[in-house]
């Protein structure tokens, strides 16, 4: 836990991770692109658990259930479930090394991911097979660069 | 919190027991939203001020595009500019020929049709978009573009590129729209060949390079290299624009349909300017009452067999 956390570099990171999930990656790697506004969700509610939460991060997956046109509710669920996990064990996963928290990252993004897939698939969607878990292991290669980024920031600015 | 001896201590387990509670609350909700909003169309208005107080995150997204072809005009030099000017003004000179030809065919046609009592066609009025985003989600083709209900976008209008149908908007906030392309695994078209009439549904499989032609019966007269147009049956998209080329044709001993493949003539995946095209205004003349009945039933008519 962060003595000090800055709300700014919150509102900013929001901006920024629903800015790089519709924009600035490769079309064909769509697929690998990882999934950036859980990785935020999952940093602010380890972080600071008092006041990032479910509801909060139920809003988030709303606006990305915009962005992406996906049924309204199915990030958003997803997003709270992400929110949910990591209140539930952040006191040890504030213990773990850098890399137990990668695994626990890739883990809780591919809960999120196959809660999304599972979603769109019982409203009709085609099945991609397995490919949906792409983004969590991007994701949780990307954890350990965006952790100490935020880290280094709030320090800064908080 | 705990108050205790009139002291706040704060403590580490902020959060208390785990917020199952509120878990279960906002799984409630969803369930209640998807339900809503994949059954019903009264989410529609949310989904569209939420689409435009995320305007700004679009406009983002597509600033360091906008801002790379900025920095790639700085650097053309003088000569290059002439050089493209020449070329530009050659092939204005080239479609322009092209267009007077067009207008006095167009002419002609109306003339015939008027001599056959039917109805005149317009020409379609058009708009012109830009792609200002690609869907995040890897299984689903669609556009985002720079034009929406305030530029008098409605969810249904056809679009196309220079080089055929594009597909279609499916939803529009005050500034953007999406559109949803051909190739789309949930899209398809009515087309017809232009060879001889035959008319047929095109489907998207989710590959940007080929589109499916289905039902086609093992007699059909179809061959490699037809060109598809689209029908204007269904009432979505304007009749007569091109939307693929048969590429491949299997004939399979046994089974009473063709498997055709055809690849679609717009560029799906490379275009950025588009064109939203709009509908015909219905009621520029009045039309008789009996003639309206008519026409109503002849649609009714190939609805059904299509």
């Amino acid at each position: 836990m962060l003595s000090v956390i800055s709300y700014p570099l919150f509102a900013i990171s929001v901006i920024l991770a629903l800015v790089l999930s519709i924009s600035l990656f490769p079309v064909g790697w769509f697929e690998f692109r990882p999934e950036w506004l859980g990785l935020v969700v999952f940093y602010w509610t380890l972080r600071a658990p008092a006041q990032f939460g479910v509801v909060l991060a139920w809003c988030l997956g709303l606006l990305l259930d915009v962005l992406e046109a996906t049924t309204l509710g199915v990030n958003a669920v997803s997003m709270a479930v992400i929110a949910f996990l990591v209140l539930a064990m952040h006191q040890r996963l504030r213990m773990y090394p850098v890399a137990q928290q990668c695994l626990v990252v890739f883990l809780v993004l591919g809960i999120n991911q196959m809660l999304v897939h599972f979603l769109k698939q019982f409203l009709g969607a085609d099945s991609p097979g397995f490919a949906y878990l792409w983004p969590a292991l991007t994701s949780a290669i990307a954890w350990p660069f965006v952790a100490a980024a935020f880290d280094n920031l709030n320090r800064k600015l908080g | 919190m705990i108050p205790w001896e009139g002291l706040t201590i704060k403590t580490i387990f902020v959060q208390g027991p785990v917020p199952g509670f509120r878990l279960i609350l906002v799984m409630l909700v969803s369930a209640a939203l998807i339900a809503a909003d994949a059954r019903f169309e009264q989410l529609a208005s949310v989904r569209s001020t939420l689409a435009t107080g995320l305007a700004p995150v679009h406009w983002l997204g597509n600033a360091p595009y906008r801002f790379s072809d900025w920095v790639a005009d700085l650097f053309v030099s003088r000569g290059d500019l002439e050089e493209q000017n020449e070329e530009l003004k050659t092939r204005l000179l080239i479609l322009e020929r092209r267009a007077l030809k067009y207008a006095a065919l167009a002419a002609e046609n109306n003339e015939l049709r008027r001599l056959l009592n039917s109805s005149e066609s317009v020409d379609d009025r058009v708009i012109i978009a830009e792609v200002v985003g690609v869907s995040p989600d890897p299984f689903s083709h669609e556009v985002i573009i720079n034009k929406g209900a305030n530029d008098n976008l409605r969810p249904g209008q056809a679009v196309l590129d220079s080089q055929g149908l594009m597909g279609q908007v499916i939803n529009t906030s005050q500034f953007t729209s999406r559109v949803l392309l051909i190739s789309d695994s949930s899209h398809a078209v009515p087309v017809e060949v232009v060879r001889n009439g035959l008319r047929y549904i095109l489907l998207g499989n989710g590959d940007r390079e080929q589109l499916e032609l289905i039902h086609v019966p093992d007699t059909a007269d179809i061959r490699e290299g037809d060109m598809l147009v689209s029908s204007g049956l269904g009432g979505r998209f304007p009749r007569g624009y091109p939307v693929a080329e048969v590429s491949n044709i299997v004939k399979e001993p046994g089974e009473s349909f063709m498997s055709i493949q055809a690849t679609p003539k717009a560029r799906l995946n490379q275009s950025r300017l588009l064109l939203v095209v709009f509908p015909p205004q219905e009621n520029v003349e009045p039309v008789p009452e009996e003639s309206v009945e008519a026409e109503s039933a002849n649609n009714d008519g190939s609805g059904g067999a299509d």
